[in-house]
């Protein structure tokens, strides 16, 4: 079939004048390009290679390329509608590639794609070239929207100043979408479409040595960088040697830190999310990221000067609660939690790091047992208080206390409910006679001499005693223990109490009461174990659950992590007044939480005068149901599915 | 200036202390150790002082091997060298005796100034440093809370009681007993404990310095402290409360 409109997009012949002309403008692009990315692989290559790297196993990282680069899931999932924009730009890139070859190709007289011949050929011709109009049309729409996103509606995140270089970039690909869509509406070898050949051979010319400059860098870097990401989130790697403190200068940059500065697409999701920057503190992960890439362009990989100082500052970096929020947010894999706790190693292991607070919190774990610098003897008295029983290795699981559990007043009424439950399910279990606190705010403060010390200690005294099962009602315990000891040993299985417990909700008291609840996701609970319906089972056979504005992976920091718990809050709002606020804003009558660190802050922050008039309560999990114990459990509601679940 | 730090290995403070068979002392097998915690302040006025003037930090210490693991901890908190006096039988010494040792190892450094903490942790003598000063034969002030360098030799912040402070200027060389709390304690960090491996720790042995004499005091027995519990909880409301708990203070108590 001869088309009535002969040509889309393509006259197909050329004079030599043309070809040679064409081809000069090609190279040109193309060293422009190289002159500008090829030292920015240089740094990223003369980086330090990354401890610890290994590419297996393969399969996740191809899943992670699968789903975040091809089908854009986190672009979208996050910000849908400017996500949805991005994704039908982006897929109309990769459509776009074979016609963006063929469009070469015909500049030089070879074109490979002919909606005129006959065949097979032509009709895949035809078809790709109208689905690619489909794409074109997509895409133009999209980049509006994003170009009036970004410079009328100016979400805050984006920063302060209007990157006039997005607004060519937009232009630049309107362009080349609106020439291949106007040349659909000429005859071929006409005036028009040969201006329109033209036109969308200089846009892509243009556009290909603009790629390198800052933040459209993405579009080459942020594929690798996803399927390079670490295995797990927040993986903190090993120290490489005995002259590795951790990020102290240029030379101890790795190769996907680097690649991961240079990826940042400035989208501001991190900043967005982040606990600290969203109550005026100094710290804004992407300032974190840019100050990384500021660095490597002005003063490079393998020099010795310090990492903090012009591009980064120390005050920033020890504000940061290390909720996650801003990793699980980056749509282009960066991973910014092993960065600050890198930064925050290399100021702590070198002692750069002076704070008062922080080095009574050292040395308070170096000579003690607890982060709450209490005598052990406390300890001891609560066990006896509760009769709490001793682990002797007869029993089934041990219950690991935590500082929180073992000291905190509030934290002790959590442990004694949860074990109240235990005691009514049956599991036995025992409490060490001697316990340390696993190291969690000294691994994320970077102190990996102190870290050490406890993990070792903490180990040696639950392989004595041949622990095999522990849980606890502290997330940060659970992280610490499952992950990080593993750096010094093989810890034994760990699980959180709400993990526990929704195993066993069938013998749980269902009241079904009508009060509301709101639950708080912590971050150690959440982003970093994934354990976000659990706990919600739990909260539902107790009462009504009521979500806050963010919830599950979007939760909102109680301010208590990253060792900050122990540190000063200096500046800006409190981080948990904001969060406390947003909870009590739905009303509920309850917060129910799952983490000690968290229910600490927040009846803090409920509890503050001028604050809310009815302050909700806030409790544990285990303490909802521990106040219904000895009421009908759900097993009695649902006793028949019960079985007919037992007899499969 | 050149500083040297005596400082004592204790228990530590979480330890559960049991009383040996013989009843004389503690059993110390199974017991953690640390530095003594007004040692740790005297190490930190010392690091201070070289940090501001310049100089090099000894730290000295007599005991058993583990106190090696204590002279690292100095050496990584940034002491320059340790000189380590080991002695089995410390047990045997009174606060004579091991001032007589220290005194011994301090004698061919001929250091400015020498350090201690105001008391042990564990004896709680106050002694050694004081002894020490007499056996070297030099100017000493105790409960030192701040150290200032000046042309003429010290000027050193004393702890009265009641909140008071007394100033007094001594010349060096001298011995200083330090008082906890003075300063703020730095951490030990990875670079530190890394570098101290390299860093010069000479052993001396104390037969060697000083024979045993016989003490001029010997320890007869101890006792753990005999729990009492004498907490009252007054009743009522919290006025009425208040009302009974200032009648406590102004009449047992006499606080008032």
């Amino acid at each position: 079939m001869i088309l009535p409109h002969a040509t889309l997009a393509e006259p197909p012949h050329f004079s030599v004048l043309e070809r040679v002309v064409f081809a000069a403008l090609v190279i040109a692009s193309a060293v422009s390009f190289w002159q500008r990315f090829g030292p920015i692989v240089r740094k990223i290559l003369q980086s330090k290679k990354d401890p610890g790297f290994r590419l297996a196993p393969i399969g996740r990282r191809v899943w992670d390329f699968f789903s975040e680069v091809l089908l854009q899931s986190k672009v979208i999932a996050q910000r849908p509608l400017p996500g949805l924009a991005h994704a039908f730009v982006f897929w109309s890139f990769l459509g776009f590639a074979l016609v963006t070859l063929n469009h070469c190709a015909v500049g030089l007289g070879i074109g490979f794609l002919n909606p005129e011949s006959q065949g097979l050929s032509g009709l895949f011709s035809r078809l790709y070239f109208y689905l690619a109009a489909v794409f074109a049309l997509l895409c133009a729409v999209s980049i509006t929207g994003l170009f009036v996103r970004r410079f009328f509606v100016r979400p805050v995140w984006l920063g302060k100043k209007v990157s006039i270089e997005s607004g060519y970039i937009a232009f630049l690909i309107f362009a080349l979408m609106a020439t291949y869509l106007a040349a659909f509406f000429t005859t071929d070898a006409s005036p028009a479409a040969r201006i329109l050949w033209w036109i969308h051979t200089l846009a892509l010319v243009v556009f290909l040595p603009l790629i390198p400059h800052t933040k459209h860098l993405h579009l080459v870097l942020s594929p690798a960088t996803i399927f390079l990401s670490r295995e797990k989130f927040s993986d903190i790697p090993p120290l490489a040697n005995d002259e590795d403190f951790g990020l102290v200068a240029g030379q101890d940059l790795t190769q996907i830190v680097s690649l991961q500065a240079y990826s940042c697409v400035e989208c501001g999701r991190c900043t967005e999310h982040c606990p600290a920057a969203s109550t005026g503190k100094a710290l804004n992960p992407k300032d974190v990221i840019l100050g990384l890439r500021s660095y490597l362009n002005e003063i490079g990989p393998a020099t010795e000067e310090p990492l903090l100082g012009k591009h980064n500052s120390q005050e920033a970096i020890f504000q940061c609660t290390t909720c996650g929020a801003c990793e699980f947010q980056c749509p282009v894999g960066i991973e910014h939690l092993p960065i600050i706790v890198g930064l925050r190693r290399g100021a702590v292991n070198t002692g750069a790091w002076e704070d008062e607070r922080g080095a009574k919190l050292f040395n308070q774990l170096e000579r003690g047992s607890n982060a709450l610098g209490m005598s052990s003897a406390e300890r001891d008295k609560f066990i006896q208080k509760e009769s709490l029983p001793i682990f002797d290795g007869t029993q089934e699981y041990c219950l690991w206390l935590g500082c929180m559990g073992a000291y905190d007043p509030k934290g002790r009424e959590i442990v004694a409910a949860f074990a109240r439950i235990m005691q009514h399910l049956g599991t036995s279990y025992g409490v060490m006679s001697k316990e340390k606190c696993t190291g969690d705010p000294v691994r994320r403060l970077g102190n990996d001499l102190v870290f050490q010390q406890l993990a070792e200690a903490n180990l040696e005294i639950l392989a004595q005693n041949k622990v095999k099962k522990i849980v606890t009602v502290c997330p940060h315990c659970v992280r610490t223990i499952q992950e990080d000891w593993k750096a010094y040993g093989t810890p034994p299985e760990v699980e959180h109490h709400t993990e526990f417990l929704a195993r066993h909700i069938t013998q749980l008291p269902a009241v079904k009461t009508k009060e509301s609840i709101v639950y708080h996701d912590p971050c150690y609970l959440g982003r970093y174990r994934d354990v976000y319906d659990e706990p919600r089972q739990l909260v539902q056979i107790t009462g009504k659950l009521v979500e806050a504005e963010r919830n599950r992976e979007r939760s909102f920091c109680c301010g208590a992590g990253g060792g900050l718990a122990f540190l000063g809050e200096e500046s800006g709002e409190r981080v948990s007044h904001a969060r406390a606020q947003e909870l009590t804003a739905t009303g509920a009558k309850t917060i129910a939480t799952a983490c000690p660190f968290c229910n600490s802050m927040f009846r803090d922050a409920v509890g503050e005068p001028n604050g809310l008039s009815a302050a909700p309560k806030v409790l544990d999990i285990a303490q909802l149901i521990d106040s219904h114990l000895g009421e009908p459990t759900l097993r009695l509601y649902t006793r028949k599915s019960d079985e007919d679940h037992r007899s499969h | 200036m050149k500083i040297i730090v005596a400082i004592k290995q204790v228990p530590d403070r979480d330890a559960p202390i049991r009383i040996a068979a013989a009843g004389k002392w503690i059993e110390e097998s199974g017991l953690q150790f640390s530095m003594n915690e007004p040692d740790a302040y005297a190490l930190e006025e010392a690091l201070r002082l070289k940090e501001a003037h310049g100089g090099e930090v000894i730290v000295l210490s007599a005991g058993p091997e583990r106190v090696g693991t204590t002279l690292r901890e100095a050496l990584a908190k940034g002491a320059d060298r340790a000189i380590h006096v080991t002695a089995d039988d410390l047990g045997e010494r009174d606060a004579l005796g091991v001032a007589r040792l220290l005194s011994e190892a301090i004698k061919p450094e001929s250091p400015d100034l020498i350090l201690t903490g105001l008391q042990s942790e564990d004896l709680g003598l106050g002694q050694t440093g004081v002894i020490l000063a007499e056996l070297l034969n030099l100017p000493h002030a105790s409960l030192i809370l701040h150290v200032e360098k000046t042309d003429a030799g010290l000027k050193v912040k004393r702890e009265l009681e009641s909140g008071w402070f007394q100033e007094i200027e001594l010349p060096t060389p001298a011995v200083l007993t330090i008082q906890s709390g003075g300063n703020k304690l730095r951490y030990a960090t990875l670079m530190g404990i890394k570098r101290a491996k390299t860093k010069e720790t000479r052993v001396l042995n104390a037969a060697e310095l000083a024979p045993v004499a016989p003490p001029t005091a010997v320890l007869e027995k101890i006792a753990l402290p005999t729990k009492q519990r004498s907490t009252q909880i007054l009743p009522g409301t919290p006025k009425e409360a208040a009302a009974a708990l200032v009648e406590k203070l102004r009449f047992e108590v006499r606080v008032l």
